[in-house]
């Protein structure tokens, strides 16, 4: 495997993960913030049916991905510090931890979705849950992606003559981190604010 | 080695905790306080984790004005 990158990230061209990666998170950040500052409008105008909605919900399990989420960036960011120090046994470790988490993120989602569903709140029950299931599922669709990246990139530095550089680990923990952001934004808006 | 990354988790998973408590208090001032501790989380998860602290000022601008911007249109319509 490459792991020496003679990228400098200072140079405006080169952030950290690439700038077509940066381009690509600003666009997502830009999408799901436009419909978040919807679902607060429309929140201003229906206030009873979104705190009678926001009660519906379970914060315990919006807290406890949060943690999932961030405790597997940490374990992301981990991964490629310690790449870049040349110890690879180490970095796969972290990085199988990271998909880990982002495992039992889903695995919870799994479990949130299906209770709602039982009690009949799909995306027609009213505006909230509209919102509810858009936003999440669209997120829980860019984990899915995030994890068969990190899940590739793992077989390809496992194996001794891999071809998997740097700078593609560093690309695809950005993608990993954007979910992170993207749930930091949809967390308190969802879960806490109504 | 890794010190500042444990203690940035450590620093974000206190401020999960403390927005996940303080939602169930009704006040503005809590949704001020939520919405600025998010703010807060977004910050540690880009400078830290993705490495935004060592890139070029501009990525660093942009990011936090799309953050502040944000913040202030939420507060604004709330």
């Amino acid at each position: 495997m490459k792991t020496a990158s003679n990228i400098n990230i200072k140079n405006i061209y080169y952030p950290p993960g690439g700038i077509l990666m940066w381009i690509i998170i600003y666009l997502e950040l830009i999408t799901f913030s436009l419909a978040l500052l919807a679902m607060v409008y429309y929140s201003f105008k229906a206030p009873e049916l979104f705190h009678n909605s926001k009660l519906l919900l379970n914060p315990t399990y919006g807290m406890i991905n949060t943690i999932f989420l961030l405790t597997s960036g940490l374990f992301m960011a981990l991964c490629v510090k310690t790449l870049k120090l040349k110890n690879k046994q180490k970095a796969k470790q972290y990085l199988l931890i990271t998909i880990l988490l982002g495992s039992f993120f889903l695995g919870l989602k799994v479990i949130e979705y299906y209770e709602k569903l039982e009690a009949g709140l799909n995306m027609g029950y009213n505006t909230f849950f509209s919102f509810y299931w858009m936003l999440t599922l669209f997120h829980v669709i860019h984990v899915i992606v995030g994890l068969a990246i990190l899940t590739s990139v793992y077989f390809g530095i496992k194996k001794e003559t891999s071809t998997t550089n740097i700078d593609d680990i560093e690309a695809s923990a950005t993608f990993w981190h954007m979910c992170d952001l993207i749930w930091l934004l949809l967390f308190p808006v969802i879960y806490l604010l109504f | 080695m890794n010190k500042t990354e444990i203690i940035t988790w450590g620093i974000l998973i206190v401020l999960t905790i403390a927005s996940a408590l303080l939602s169930g208090i009704q006040s503005k001032f809590t949704i001020l306080l939520i919405i600025v501790i998010s703010a807060l989380k977004f910050i540690g998860v880009a400078f830290q984790f993705m490495e935004l602290k060592n890139a070029h000022v501009f990525w660093k601008a942009i990011l936090l004005s799309f953050l502040i911007v944000y913040t202030m249109l939420i507060l604004i319509i709330i």
